[in-house]
């Protein structure tokens, strides 16, 4: 892993953009919301690996890529918690924690 | 990347490419049935396999120190949290509920277009060759950036997530009877 | 060139007394009031000899200040000092002065005496004003003001409902023709105002000017006279807008005199006379000028044989008067119009002013309620006597003089059909003096019919003296036709610098002379000696007399129009306003609500719904940024 990467970067970037757009189909089409904060993780984690990838491929002497990731990684752990907290809530109020149900903003 | 596949194996660098063959699956499968499954606990349950080969692709890449924090924090505490939510919602229910709403026609469109769109632009772009990963302690230049360049950084995250915690505990306080 | 400037206290005069009086009335001055006024006038008067005398009977001249200037139009306020503007200023401050003396005896003891002759001022300023103004914007702006004027007299005693209704019929007939007299000074200035630079378009010399080179087309010209003209038949009462003038008779008696005789509705045969280049443009116009005055003229003369309302006669005699007025000019003869305006003035303000001193005394306008007055008013009776004669062109009065030179005039012209007008013009002397004698014989003449006339006396000095002046001018007003004192030459010099008295006829004469007697003679075997008795004729032929009580049944025919066509006209503009622009605006606002519900459709509040739209958008951003080239991300690409 120290000596000249094995696999072109294109591989990496890849299976991230892949990873971006199954995320999305979760944010797009479930009913649930903690699904549609699962899908919002895996488009965050996707976002990581590119970072990582870029970090990798660019030398690794600048570690500008790996605390970028940190510092996604911290807010995601953030975000889900306050997003979890809001759907806790929103299930008390409305019964329910389908998505299309909650539409109080209608029109 | 066959001809390459084909000469790292006669090479040794099998194991390598195997490896991240595997988590690449690992990544993407796992990934696929999160979004997918009918049953709320199980994709949340299916996250986990996806964020640890995530923490495998790190390691590939060479940064073992975000691999850990990878596994603690994400496989750790988000999943786990998680399914604290999915208890407290009773999101399992009649299996005969709806898991999917009206857009999966073009919700799928919409993610399928994007992905096709990046990917042929990667595909039009001539990526210049890795070099070797420089020599030293990759975690102690992690701590080194973390404590010098990026220190405001590291700190406000800190305090980002000392609001999240307080903030989750009022949004989710239960309301006085 | 100040002399120049003097002039403009001609009109001046009268205002400053407007306003003096305005301030006596606030202070209880009341009194004073008529005295202001008559200085006033007796130096506009002086004023007025002077300009005739500057003008040596053939020169004219104008001063004038700019008041106003809008984008390339400019209006001023000015004076044109000529052989007509000072024979109307004589006339308006002679018979004006005259009639204020009477009223200091007619309206003694009258609520409003201040208020009264704080109008008559006005009225006489504005009045001067007009004739002596230099462009026809100022002669505009003074009309409206007489006729301002005339319905604060007229409606003098407002809290009687019918003087109210008559101030404002006259006031809204006349202002009808005032539009045409609008539409013709905007014509000009819009169609025609970049001919004469940057100077204004509206003076007369310099109409006169652009007339005389050819610059506006026959057509043009004939529409911008009869739209003048359509004014003049609103202020002079010509048919068929004359339905105002025996309504307006509501008025005191002394502003019938002034006003509805022989200045105001002269103000009509005035603007025809000052703006005669451009009727002279337009030989239809002039035709449409002669037949209309050749109507009036004939209507007016028997609608007047059927009234019994003294003043009403008298109204229908000056509507007539001034259909002969129309009519010479109408037919060329300017200066025969202009001559019979002047002697018409005075005689026809000295009827009026007899008929006041009489009403004065026997309290009501019914002429058969008097008689007998000539023993017991014998000044009024003798004055009246010389207007009647003059009224009906008796040698030597000055209505001969200038009725024959009208009868002339329409002889002598070449304008088509002449002859049928000369006959008309004929059928009305005789009527003229009908109805006029009628009048004198029932008034004067026979038996007392009520206790009034009985007891009736003789009016007090300060009306009789008027009377007589009056008489005086009527009488020797018909030498003007050979000699206007102070100038070199009769009145037809005068006003046309250069051209000839028309010649007359001895014919005409001996028609016109013949026929008026004859007249005098019907009245007085029917109404003197009772040979022929009107009610028996009355009975032969009672749909000549309907016709005539109800005067031809037009003021009947103008109600029908005003409430069938114009209210229809009306309901019609409501209801395009109601559903068209109504509609127009309530349409944009009924649009945004469509459009906006449309909208809204857009609005879900799914959550999802709207990362899709991102999304999508997104994509069409990178379509748009790398469908051409991959320059941004080979820019992004610049590592090692």
């Amino acid at each position: 892993m120290t000596s000249a990467p094995l696999i072109p970067i294109h591989s990496y970037l890849v299976v991230s953009v892949l990873l971006f757009a199954i995320g999305l189909v979760g944010v797009f089409t479930r009913r649930n919301a903690i699904a549609v904060l699962l899908g919002i993780e895996l488009m965050l984690n996707a976002a990581n690996i590119n970072f990582v990838a870029f970090w990798r491929y660019s030398g690794g002497a600048q570690m500008e890529g790996q605390v970028f990731t940190l510092v996604i990684i911290t807010v995601a752990a953030a975000e889900a918690a306050i997003a979890l907290a809001i759907i806790l809530n929103v299930y008390r109020k409305f019964r329910t924690v389908n998505v299309d149900q909650i539409n109080l903003m209608k029109g | 990347m066959t001809a390459a596949l084909s000469q790292h194996l006669q090479s040794g660098s099998f194991w390598y490419v195997f490896a991240f063959v595997c988590c690449a699956a690992g990544v993407l499968i796992p990934g696929l049935l999160v979004v997918t499954s009918r049953n709320i606990l199980h994709s949340a349950l299916w996250l986990l396999p996806c964020l640890a080969s995530v923490a495998g692709l790190f390691l590939l890449l060479g940064a073992e120190m975000l691999a850990a924090i990878q596994i603690l924090v994400y496989c750790g505490g988000i999943v786990v949290l998680v399914l604290f939510a999915v208890m407290l919602t009773h999101g399992l229910g009649h299996a005969d509920i709806r898991v999917v709403n009206q857009q999966l026609l073009w919700g799928f469109i919409g993610a399928a277009g994007l992905a096709g769109i990046v990917l042929h632009l990667l595909s039009r772009q001539m990526w210049p060759v890795g070099s070797s990963l420089a020599p030293g302690d990759v975690t102690g230049r992690l701590a080194e950036a973390l404590l010098s360049p990026y220190v405001l950084a590291f700190e406000v995250s800190s305090i980002v997530l000392l609001v999240a915690m307080v903030g989750a505990i009022v949004i989710a306080r239960a309301e006085p009877e | 060139m100040l002399g120049g400037y003097t002039l403009f206290l001609i009109p001046g005069f009268p205002f400053i007394a407007f306003v003096l009086i305005a301030a006596l009335l606030l202070r209880r001055g009341e009194r004073v009031a008529p005295f202001v006024l008559i200085a006033a006038l007796l130096g506009s008067l002086s004023l007025s000899v002077f300009a005739l005398a500057l003008t040596e009977g053939h020169k004219s001249f104008s001063a004038a200040l700019t008041w106003l200037q809008v984008g390339s139009v400019t209006l001023e306020i000015g004076v044109l000092i000529d052989g007509l503007s000072c024979i109307m200023m004589i006339v308006v401050c002679t018979v004006s002065l005259l009639v204020q003396i009477y009223s200091i005896g007619y309206m003694k003891g009258e609520t409003g005496y201040g208020r009264y002759f704080a109008y008559m001022s006005l009225f006489s300023g504005a009045m001067l004003g007009l004739v002596i103004a230099d462009n026809i914007a100022q002669t505009y702006i003074f009309w409206e003001l007489v006729g301002i004027c005339s319905y604060l007299l007229i409606g003098f005693w407002y809290r009687r409902p019918s003087a109210a209704a008559a101030a404002k019929k006259a006031f809204v007939v006349t202002r009808f023709g005032d539009l045409g007299f609008l539409t013709a000074i905007l014509i000009l200035s819009f169609q025609h105002h970049g001919l004469l630079g940057p100077h204004s378009v509206f003076g007369f010399r310099q109409l006169e000017h652009l007339v005389s080179t050819g610059a506006i087309a026959t057509g043009a010209a004939t529409v911008i006279a009869l739209l003048l003209f359509s004014g003049a038949v609103g202020k002079s009462a010509q048919f068929p807008l004359h339905i105002w003038l025996p309504d307006a008779m509501e008025g005191p008696t002394p502003v019938s005199a002034l006003i509805h005789a022989a200045t105001m509705v002269a103000a009509g045969v005035y603007l025809v006379a000052r703006t005669y280049f451009i009727f002279a443009a337009a030989p239809t116009a002039l035709f449409v000028v002669a037949i209309i005055g050749v109507t009036t003229l004939f209507l007016a003369a028997t609608m007047g044989v059927a009234e019994n309302d003294i003043k009403r006669v008298l109204a229908y005699s000056t509507i007539s008067q001034l259909g002969y007025m129309m009519l010479a000019l109408g037919v060329g003869g300017y200066a025969a119009g202009v001559f019979h305006l002047t002697t018409h003035a005075f005689f026809k303000a000295l009827l009026f002013l007899t008929a006041g001193s009489v009403i004065h005394a026997v309290h009501t306008n019914d002429m058969w309620q008097m008689g007998g007055l000539i023993r017991r008013m014998p000044i009024t009776a003798l004055t009246c006597l010389v207007g009647a004669l003059a009224l009906a062109g008796i040698f030597p009065l000055s209505g001969f003089w200038s009725k024959d030179a009208v009868l002339a005039a329409i002889w002598s012209s070449h304008l088509p059909g002449h002859q049928v007008m000369f006959v008309f013009a004929l059928i009305g002397v005789t009527l003229t003096a009908f109805y006029m004698f009628r009048l004198w014989f029932v008034t004067f003449t026979g038996r007392p019919r009520s206790e009034a006339a009985e007891h009736a006396h003789e009016s007090p000095l300060v009306m009789t003296a008027p009377l007589l002046l009056l008489a005086l001018l009527a009488v020797v007003a018909g030498a003007l036709e050979f000699r206007v004192p102070l100038t070199a030459g009769g009145i037809a010099g005068v006003l046309r610098p250069g051209a000839e008295p028309e010649t007359t006829s001895a014919l005409v004469i001996a028609a016109s002379f013949l026929l008026a007697m004859a007249g005098i003679g019907v009245a007085w075997a029917a109404y003197r000696a009772e040979h022929i008795s009107p009610a028996s004729f009355n009975e032969r032929f009672p749909a000549i007399y309907r016709l005539l009580k109800n005067a031809w049944y037009l003021n009947r025919a103008w109600e029908l129009f005003a409430t069938r066509v114009v209210i229809a006209g009306a309901r019609l503009a409501a209801w395009f306003d109601r559903h068209i622009v109504n509609g127009m605006v309530d349409g944009v606002a009924w649009l945004a609500g469509w459009t906006a519900n449309r909208l809204r459709t857009a609005q879900t509040g799914q959550m999802q719904f709207y990362a899709l739209v991102f999304i999508c958008a997104l994509i069409a951003g990178l379509i748009v940024v790398f469908g051409r080239e991959q320059t941004l991300l080979g820019l992004v690409m610049r590592g090692p």
